[in-house]
């Protein structure tokens, strides 16, 4: 429920429960006010009437009734309601009565007085009505300012809010916010700026951070890296050599480790920004005469399908793509096995058999996700691979299906 | 041959040196680019390997100093950024080569070696070991009047094994020079050993020579005799 919407119910049923209260109440304090009033008037007018008749005049009044009785004496008034004919407006209308039985000079006189007035349901229907009107006067009136505040004051607060929904720390520009008069919402535009900018920054360092621990990793390693062949010079024993063989190993994971975290940074900070024209064809063509042998060793058979096909991409990027994407469909093709490799102008794909993966396909292409098979591989070539499709706005899409891992880029 | 060794790391600079003068050349070394500039200046080399990041200065403002002189050095980079930038900046500053650290000392010294042969133009292009006879015009490789037939990349491995001769030369470093480091290599090597098989298998046929050793677990040594 959005916030106008619930204040204004709130709203709404606060006043119709006032105005119950102050109905009823309204109602009961002039019934009671009138009463005593018209209770007032009548003992007055009888108070006329039997002085009236104490002088032995004669007592003719509108709305009085005087007649001998026999009953006993009664100074307590009964009051009481009657309907009367009117004959001129030709309709029984409400009457208030005041009855007493009075000895005036010796004789008991029935006394009563009536005063015309237009009876309680009139009353209710009055105050009732009255009210209604006024809660549906406060109903139009607050669903009308609900509308045009929401169009007025809430309009930067739904913007800004839209601003955010759009806002990714990676950005390069500065979060858009729109200002408004208002305290509370001017100060959340204000931490909003503050929080935004301080998490860019963090953003942009943490990335720094990732390239240039990457840079700095580079020359130790080189020297880990020489002094590892400098020993390998060295007369060893067979167990030195393992050792050296193995450590030489852990080297070799770390540089391609490395080289590709130092990728992924640089991707992250688009620094490869550059789109040519690149005869998609001639890339794989390219690879897969550099990696013939290495199909060949393992026995693997490559069947290609390749159109002419130019794209728009960054010519580096084109060459990992392939690269990532053939290397890791040899990678798990068993011995013997098969690798497809298509192209036409709208889509690359990259198909090899292979077992199923051993963990779920959506975190394929995460980082540092590996089959439990393949510990010798960093992790990052299908994370690097994704990167660069969303870099030039490609969709790849993975699927298993007859025993064959595919994977689609749709240019 | 004279080298000029531009690089701030001393551990770096003193291996490349000590394997670069076993194989021949003559080395000298810059530590800063105060060094660099001095020795650019004053004296004549054959090839200058210059890392880019120095302290001091940026090892491309000494590439812009070496050519503004209209000296006749070639010019290999080593840049610990492996970015296209600095690699397109520096080849258009007139650099001949580029090498992304960490690098293999095998690697380097074939790079520089083909940048000899390159600068060499008065067709020395013909590298004899023994009877074995490389030419790298041709790309073909006799064994004294016979024309030993080599794939291409049995030719490749041949030739970085001869550039290196007498040196164990690990597996890794053969597999990045042969297939670049874009394949994940690790399980890779047995393709490496079944080219080793193959050339040692074609030469022997040939010659009756058995030059490449097996290092166990190291590598192979091309024995020059």
């Amino acid at each position: 429920m959005k916030l106008l919407h619930r204040t204004t119910r709130d709203f709404l049923l606060a006043t119709i429960v006032i105005l119950l209260i102050t109905g009823a109440g309204l109602y009961l304090f002039l019934q009671d006010e009138v009463t005593a009033e018209m209770n007032e008037q009548l003992a007055l007018q009888a108070a006329t009437v039997s002085r009236q008749l104490e002088e032995g005049n004669d007592a003719h009044y509108l709305f009085t009734e005087i007649s001998k009785t026999t009953d006993p004496v009664r100074l307590n008034p009964v009051y009481g309601d009657t309907l009367l004919y009117d004959p001129i407006q030709k309709v029984t209308e409400d009457y208030h009565y005041l009855d007493i039985v009075q000895n005036i000079r010796g004789e008991n006189y029935h006394i009563k007085v009536m005063t015309t007035y237009i009876g309680w349901d009139e009353y209710f229907k009055m105050i009732f009505t009255a009210l209604l009107g006024t809660t549906l006067l406060l109903a139009v009136s607050s669903v009308l300012i609900t509308y045009f505040t929401s169009r007025k004051i809430w309009k930067p607060f739904f913007m800004n809010l839209e601003s955010i929904k759009n806002y990714s720390v990676s950005d390069k520009t500065a979060l858009k916010l729109y200002a408004s008069p208002i305290k509370e919402f001017s100060e959340l535009e204000v931490t909003l700026k503050d929080m935004t900018e301080r998490s860019q920054r963090e953003y942009k360092a943490l990335r720094e951070f990732t390239e240039n621990a990457s840079h700095e990793i580079q020359t130790p390693l080189g020297i880990i890296q020489s002094k590892l062949d400098r020993i390998s010079q060295l007369s060893v024993s067979e167990e030195m050599a393992r050792h050296i063989t193995q450590a030489k190993s852990g080297v070799d994971r770390l540089k391609k480790m490395n080289k590709n975290l130092l990728l992924l940074a640089k991707l992250d900070n688009n620094t490869f920004a550059d789109k040519q024209m690149v005869w998609f064809d001639d890339v794989i063509s390219q690879h897969l005469e550099t990696m013939e042998e290495l199909f060949s060793v393992k026995e693997v058979a490559v069947s290609t399908h390749i159109l002419r096909t130019p794209v728009l991409s960054n010519p580096y990027l084109s060459e990992i793509l392939v690269s990532n994407l053939v290397s890791n469909a040899l990678r798990y093709t068993e011995e013997g096995g098969m690798i497809n490799i298509m192209l036409t102008t709208d889509q690359f794909s990259v198909s090899n058999t292979g077992a199923e993966l051993d963990f779920p396909a959506e975190l394929l292409f995460d980082r540092f996700r590996k089959s439990t098979k393949n510990i010798q591989s960093t992790g990052l070539g299908l994370a690097i691979v994704q990167q660069i499709c969303q870099l030039n706005s490609w969709k790849i899409s993975y699927r298993y299906a007859d025993q064959q891992h595919v994977f689609t880029v749709n240019f | 041959m004279k080298l000029l060794l531009i690089e701030d790391e001393p551990l770096l600079l003193d291996e490349m040196e000590s394997y670069l003068a076993e194989q021949g050349y003559r080395c000298e070394k810059a530590t800063t680019y105060k060094e660099g500039e001095e020795k650019i200046t004053l004296y004549e080399y054959d090839v200058v390997v210059l890392d880019i990041t120095l302290p001091g200065g940026n090892g491309l403002t000494l590439l812009e100093l070496l050519k503004s002189q209209f000296k006749d050095a070639g010019v290999l980079i080593i840049s610990a950024k492996d970015s296209l930038s600095d690699k397109v900046a520096g080849l258009g500053l007139g650099a001949d080569d580029y090498i992304t650290k960490p690098f293999h000392l095998e690697e380097l010294n074939a790079r520089i070696n083909a940048l000899m042969r390159r600068r060499s133009f008065s067709g020395n292009n013909r590298m004899k070991i023994d009877m074995l006879v490389i030419d790298t015009a041709a790309q073909e490789v006799h064994w004294k009047e016979h024309l030993i037939s080599l794939t291409k990349k049995e030719y490749e491995l041949l030739l970085y094994f001869i550039v290196n001769k007498n040196r164990v030369v690990s597996k890794q470093s053969i597999a990045e020079h042969l297939w670049g480091d874009h394949y994940d290599m690790a399980d890779n090597y047995d393709t490496v050993y079944v080219h080793t098989m193959n050339l040692r298998k074609k030469i022997i046929a040939h010659s009756g020579t058995d030059y490449i050793k097996t290092v166990y677990g190291m590598g192979y040594k091309f024995m020059a005799p």
